[in-house]
């Protein structure tokens, strides 16, 4: 267990710089979850974090040690890869005991903690097995064993349910985030799917290009996003965002680049005519009132139905609990909530307000 | 009953099947036909040395194959190298001179092969893992410079060697042999290296390190034992390189250091062939090769398919 510090942490392959300058502190315990797009470098970043990449610039603190020129033997962290990387030649048993046989523990002890740890994990059944005989899951839980055995002070985690099916993704979430309030230790833990992030998190750093783009709760992020990334990037369907310009007058409104008027509450100070972004959520959107759509296309999950509509030019989704029939081309009323409207600037992207 | 259309259904099935069961007997006919003959052709050549060593001069000139039927065996070959029944318990030099070759022949072929697979392992790990700039070669054209090394005739080699071991005082010697040897079965084992460690993925040693390995505990605890398997092919196909060797044996070696081939060769004497000597030393010398083959084979076989990891 151990806090965990990435100051202005940068990297550069050769002319290239991938990583430039990205902080996070993490304090004792918690459950940080690195977010974004393929390429947007988190992997890297976590590899830099264990050490299996050097640092460029900038400082890794593990409890206030930097830990920059320490090899990844010497930080006592765990990392479970994507590819679960399963020593083929040892069994289940061994897996999970290497780093402890590593660390000189005595069999006993080595025996007990593995049987512990596949205990937690459902495992015992397998333990003379070896990573060739079982299943995905099942690897997947042996990669996490592996981690758990040691007690590590920071658990890494690179994309590791990313192999399995959507039915099995969903219940290690729930494990591993179970597996974390448990043993309470530190962990970063990497994913390009944003519900993964929102679920498993007690905090989100969201990455783009090398840069943080914000770090927050899950439901900061989601409340409050810094700018369009992040409003575009969490959320699922994601936040639609119309282009158009704020309008003071009377009732401050939001007018369109087509001149269709939406309802807007509040606008910051001397915003008049200001071109911006009027981000809504899909889900807060109402049926009826003022605003007009075209129906592109209906689609109903059952639980819920999307609507794909055009406002003007621009494409919107907007989704409902009640049932919602009609046809291509059909106008179809829905009205976005003013009191949970984003506002963002037209050419800066950030946030307004 | 044959009018029922259920019937007529199920005749037309049986016969389907008939008629096509007589084709697919005919294609495993053709196909094992096939293989008999090429059995036959490749075991003919050891069939006939096994059987000459057990000929007189006459049966060997005339032609006589079938052993009891066409001509009756006879120790001849085998004890003129003190190898046979009778002559196995009474001191004999041409059996002493025999076993040497055949332990010169097993330490040179072994001891290359192993300094091979030692630092051709190396090396492949080296290209497989690490981007290496010599001159304007990468990766990729070292190792296609050492497999070149295979393109060049022996012979090229031949005057540069003689001179280079004159003055290193390893004219003759088993150290000399085993060097050249490995220099020779070397760019082999490193291609086949090369690809054993191509499939390991880097993500297990790098697992190996966060695990508290260091960067040779890594190679050693993980990489290694994966690729063993390849090791052992590299070994195996090494040795049975180094133990037809005959050209540098030849050029090398007199007296001391001569390898079985080597023997084999010399049994020509100015009085013609010695065809049941010479058969006799032959199947002793392609007997070793002959139990790896059946042995070891799977080894071979393994370690050069293994797609080594999952
Ligand atoms: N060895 C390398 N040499 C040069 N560039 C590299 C190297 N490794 C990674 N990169 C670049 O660094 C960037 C970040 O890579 P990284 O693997 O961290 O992405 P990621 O966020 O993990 O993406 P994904 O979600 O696809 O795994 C990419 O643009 C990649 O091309
Ligand atoms: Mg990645």
């Amino acid at each position: 267990m151990a806090s965990m510090n990435i100051e202005n942490v940068g990297k550069v392959y050769g002319s290239l710089a991938v990583i430039h300058g990205v902080s996070v502190e993490i304090p004792d315990g918690e459950f940080v979850v690195l977010v974004g797009p393929s390429g947007c470098g988190k992997s890297t970043l976590l590899r830099m974090v264990a050490g299996l990449e050097p640092i460029s610039s900038g400082d890794i603190r593990i409890d206030g040690k930097v830990v920059n020129d320490l090899p990844p033997k010497d930080r006592d962290i765990a990392m479970v890869f994507q590819s679960y990387a399963l020593y083929p030649h040892k069994t289940v048993a061994d897996n999970m005991g290497f780093a402890l046989k590593m660390r000189g523990d005595d069999k006993a002890t080595i025996e007990t903690r593995v049987r512990k740890a596949a205990e937690i994990l459902d495992l015992v059944p397998y333990l003379a097995r070896y990573p060739r005989q079982l299943s995905g899951g099942q690897r997947q839980r042996v990669a996490m064993g592996r981690a758990i055995v040691r007690d590590p002070k920071v658990f890494l985690f690179d994309e590791p349910l990313s192999n399995l099916d959507a039915k099995l993704r969903v219940q290690m979430r729930a494990e591993i985030k179970e597996l974390q309030r448990r043993l309470a230790t530190t962990m970063i833990y990497v994913t390009h799917d944003q519900v993964e992030a929102m679920t498993m998190a007690d905090r989100i750093v969201v990455l783009r290009d090398g840069r943080v783009e914000q770090i927050g709760s899950p439901l900061e992020l989601y409340d409050r996003p810094a700018n369009i990334f992040v409003a575009g990037f969490l959320g699922s369907p994601s936040m639609n965002l119309i282009k158009g310009r704020i309008r003071a007058g009377a009732t401050p409104s939001f007018e369109t680049d087509e001149g269709i008027v939406l309802p807007l509450n509040a606008i910051p100070a001397g915003s008049d005519g200001q071109p911006a972004y009027y981000g809504i959520r899909p889900e807060h959107f109402t049926l009826g009132g003022p605003v007009e759509t075209r129906i592109s296309v209906i689609e109903s999950t059952g639980s819920e139905t999307q609507v794909f509509a055009r406002l003007g030019q621009q494409k919107i989704i907007g989704v409902f609990r009640d049932r919602v029939e009609g046809n291509t081309d059909q106008v179809i009323a829905m009205t976005p909530n003013p009191a949970l409207v984003h506002l963002f600037d037209g050419a800066s992207g950030l946030r307004l307000g | 009953m044959a009018s029922t259309p259920y019937a007529s259904a199920g005749d037309e099935d049986r016969t389907g099947l008939w008629s096509r069961r007589p084709r697919f007997m005919t294609w495993s006919l053709l196909i094992y036909a096939a293989l008999i003959l090429w059995a036959f052709i490749s075991l003919f050549p050891i069939y006939w040395t096994i059987t000459t060593s057990f000929k007189t001069a006459v049966n060997v000139t005339q032609g006589h194959l079938i052993p009891f039927v066409d001509f009756t065996p006879d120790w001849k070959g085998w004890r003129s190298l003190g190898l046979s029944p009778d002559t196995i318990s009474a001191p004999s030099t041409v059996r002493d001179e025999f076993v040497r070759r055949f332990l010169n022949s097993i330490v040179a072929s072994a001891g290359a092969s192993f300094l091979a697979v030692i630092i051709g392992s190396l090396a492949a790990y080296g290209l497989s893992r690490f981007s290496y700039k010599f001159l304007w070669m990468r990766n990729k054209d070292i190792s296609f410079f050492f497999l070149s090394q295979l393109i060049l005739p022996p012979v090229v080699l031949a005057m540069p060697f003689l001179v280079l071991y004159k003055h290193l005082m390893l004219l003759d010697t088993l150290i000399g042999l085993i060097l050249v040897y490995t220099l020779m079965v070397l760019p082999i084992v490193i291609w086949i290296m090369r690809d054993q460690f191509d499939t390991i993925p880097l993500e297990l040693e790098q697992a190996a390190l966060v695990d508290g390995c260091s960067i040779w505990g890594a190679f050693l605890r993980i990489v290694l034992p994966i690729a063993l398997p390849g090791m052992v092919a590299a070994f195996i196909l090494s040795v049975i390189l180094c133990w037809n060797e005959y050209f540098f044996a030849a050029l090398l070696t007199s007296s001391n250091a001569k390898t079985l081939p080597v023997m084999v060769a010399s049994q020509t004497g100015s009085q013609g062939i010695n065809w049941w000597s010479m058969a006799a030393i032959a199947t002793a010398a392609i007997m070793p090769l002959v139990l790896v083959g059946i042995f070891l084979e799977r080894y071979i076989v393994k370690g050069l398919t293994a797609g080594a990891v999952k």
